[in-house]
């Protein structure tokens, strides 16, 4: 069963089409990863679901419902948690959860159990009389969670849930996300972490200016560049290296600088290694590890978009 | 329901801010106390008067003059003035210079000289009127005289009682408002207006904290949002008014009449036009530009409406006279004045009515407009 069914979608900011005729399901069940880059149409799609933007064009159907005709329905079902931390400051952590529990319709001591519930789930149970305010960047975004599940919604939209919080607030949330979904909870999620979404999502789809270009399991999308390589050089000072000579070279087709590595991307069929070992040394970079791997989400999406996912 | 939920939600996080308590209830509180003590001279309704000497020459041989003036004399000294007659030798006008008496008076048979002192005004001038009464009196007698000399002695008689030389009539002082009656309430309006800024703020701050993400996505309509916050902001802002009057009452000793109904209406009112006013500029301007355009519409209407200063409409240009009526402050303090100090309950409707009428147009607007956009 598709709890989300986007139908030939179209939005227009006056000439501007942000989201361009995207047509897409999200069966029950799933962990559906959303990937684009700033400016791709993600957010302006997420924010039709949420009824936040009007639709120019298409339809939109949660289980089966249109969220325009019958959008108490579809507001009942599903839960935001938005990018931008959005809760109340000066708001316990517990009035915050109860309060927008509440505007679900939830009453009396049911919303007291699912607060409770919502608080328990994100870890905050000991912390609901704290104000957010002494929270940390973790703390505020398991908050911002717990008000998105308490009234229990079938489909839970989260757009980059983990940004900005330590390792240990990544994890916990992580696993919430997998809880959930264990607990029935379809979830589409978006995140800048390629490999969070590597991790988490049973099927993918990656947006491109207002299209989906590509959709699949990690598989399905890894498959359609089987014909290229990443190759990963470990060297000293990778930021003082001049990559340009390194894009000259035949069957490179890009080349990044992360911190201490230079991760190249090169047709599968064309063997380069060592004309690219050969322009470091000339270069006089201190190599400290090669490392050829298979495709991984990030070299598919940048194929395929021509862009990092940060960018 | 959610109307209910909304609404208790804003007052909760309106009584937890430290900006609420600090703007709309000390300074107000603050800053009648500083006004009010500082300007007290300003409203004083009573003038000191010292005590009166009234040094007298006489020079006078008409016995019916004679006799009219101590019967005069004996009513002003009955009054608290101290007639004190001249020695021989003695220059009267001197002794004024000196500032030894209030008044000197020459009386002669060609008339009544008066030399007042100017180093106490008041006190001379209230000598000088008696003495032009006096003055009137004989000179009535004195025609009288001429034409029927039974009736002159019957003014004479008349006078010389001197129950009616000295009358005090009184404009019931404690009708008047004090400078701490004045500014409890030009404070209290002006605060009321100022409830414009947190109207502005209802649902732009929203906006900026990010929440109106959640609230637009859950499943309330616009109008219970638009209702449940127009109502929060509302009470919150009514009860610091409140709160403001109590105080200005019971710790200041503000008179606030004995009407307090229909002070707390008009006020309420006020309220409600300030937080529409405020809500229609936020969807009307861009931006911050609401914010801008507030802080200084409250601040003209608070100069001309007479929060920080009584503004005399009476002469001086065209625009010193108009003005004040553009100031909602000035409605609201008409209206209050009226009902506190002459009792007149009927004034308190043309303001309700305008306060109303005026927050009504703003409050479709904000709606009609907040409906039209996409999100809050």
């Amino acid at each position: 069963m598709n709890v989300l069914e986007i139908r030939n979608l179209t939005k227009k900011f006056g000439d501007f089409v942000a989201v361009d005729n995207m047509s897409l399901n999200v069966r029950e069940g799933e962990i559906f990863g959303f990937l684009g880059a700033n400016g791709a149409g993600k957010s302006t799609t997420i924010n039709m679901i949420s009824s936040l933007l009007r639709v120019s064009k298409g339809e939109i159907l949660i289980l089966g419902r249109n969220i325009v005709s019958d959008s108490h329905f579809a507001k009942m079902n599903i839960g935001i948690v938005p990018q931008d931390l959005s809760i109340y400051e000066n708001m316990t952590a517990y009035e915050n959860v109860s309060f927008f529990a509440g505007l679900y319709g939830i009453r009396g001591a049911l919303l007291k159990e699912r607060t409770a519930e919502a608080l328990e789930f994100v870890g905050l149970a000991d912390k609901h009389k704290s104000f957010p305010k002494n929270f940390s960047g973790g703390m505020k975004r398991r908050l911002n969670i717990a008000c998105a599940i308490a009234h229990r919604p079938k489909l839970i939209i989260m757009d980059e849930p983990t940004v900005g919080i330590d390792p240990q607030s990544r994890n916990y949330i992580l696993n919430s996300v997998r809880k959930l979904n264990e607990m029935g909870c379809t979830i589409i999620y978006t995140s800048h972490y390629m490999e969070e979404v590597e991790e988490l999502c049973t099927r993918i789809a990656i947006v491109d200016h207002g299209k989906i270009i590509a959709e699949g399991t990690k598989e399905q999308l890894k498959a359609i560049i089987t014909d290229t390589k990443d190759i990963w050089i470990g060297i000293k000072s990778a930021g003082s290296q001049d990559i340009e000579p390194l894009k000259q070279i035949q069957g490179v087709t890009s080349v990044r600088l992360d911190e201490n590595t230079i991760k190249i991307t090169s047709k599968g069929e064309v063997n380069n290694l060592n004309r690219i070992i050969q322009q470091l040394i000339k270069d006089q970079a201190e190599i400290r590890s090669v490392e050829e791997q298979a495709p991984n989400l990030e070299t598919v999406f940048l194929t395929l978009t021509g862009r990092n996912l940060r960018d | 329901m959610n109307v209910w939920n909304i609404m208790i939600k804003e007052i909760k996080s309106s009584l937890r801010s430290t900006q609420t308590f600090i703007f709309m209830l000390a300074f107000p509180i603050l800053l009648m106390l500083i006004l009010g003590t500082a300007l007290t001279n300003a409203f004083s309704s009573t003038a000191q008067i010292g005590d009166m000497q009234l040094l007298y020459s006489n020079k006078a041989s008409n016995p019916q003059l004679i006799q009219h003036w101590q019967g005069f004399s004996q009513a002003i000294e009955h009054e608290g003035i101290q007639i004190v007659p001249a020695a021989d030798g003695t220059n009267g006008q001197e002794e004024i210079r000196e500032d030894r008496y209030t008044a000197y008076v020459e009386l002669g048979d060609d008339g009544i000289q008066v030399y007042g002192s100017s180093k106490h005004a008041i006190e001379s001038n209230i000598i000088q009127g008696m003495l032009t009464a006096f003055a009137n009196q004989y000179n009535l007698a004195a025609a009288a005289f001429k034409q029927d000399p039974s009736k002159a002695e019957a003014i004479l008689a008349n006078a010389n009682g001197g129950s009616h030389i000295v009358r005090e009539t009184s404009l019931d002082p404690n009708k008047q408002a004090g400078s701490m009656d004045y500014y409890a309430i030009s404070m209290t309006t002006m605060i009321a207006l100022y409830s414009a800024l947190p109207g502005s703020f209802l649902f732009r701050s929203e906006r900026t904290r990010k929440t109106a993400i959640r609230l637009m996505a859950s499943p309330v309509s616009k109008g219970s949002l638009f209702a449940g916050k127009v109502l929060g902001s509302t009470i919150i802002n009514f009860l610091c008014i409140i709160a403001v009057v109590l105080f200005s009452l019971f710790v200041y000793g503000a008179n606030w009449g004995d009407h307090y109904g229909m002070v707390f209406l008009v006020l309420a009112t006020q309220v409600i036009f300030s937080i529409s006013l405020g809500l229609g500029l936020s969807y009307l301007l861009k931006g911050d530009s609401a914010r801008s355009f507030i802080m200084i519409f409250t601040q003209i209407a608070s100069f001309v409406g007479g929060a920080y200063f009584p503004v005399d409409q009476r002469g001086g240009a065209w625009i010193t006279q108009i003005l004040p009526y553009i100031s909602p402050l000035h409605w609201a303090n008409t209206a209050l004045t009226k009902i506190i100090y002459a009792d007149d309950l009927m004034a308190a409707w043309p303001t309700i009515g305008v306060n109303l009428g005026i927050a009504a147009a703003f409050l479709i607007t904000a709606a009609l407009i907040m409906r039209k956009r996409e999100a809050l």
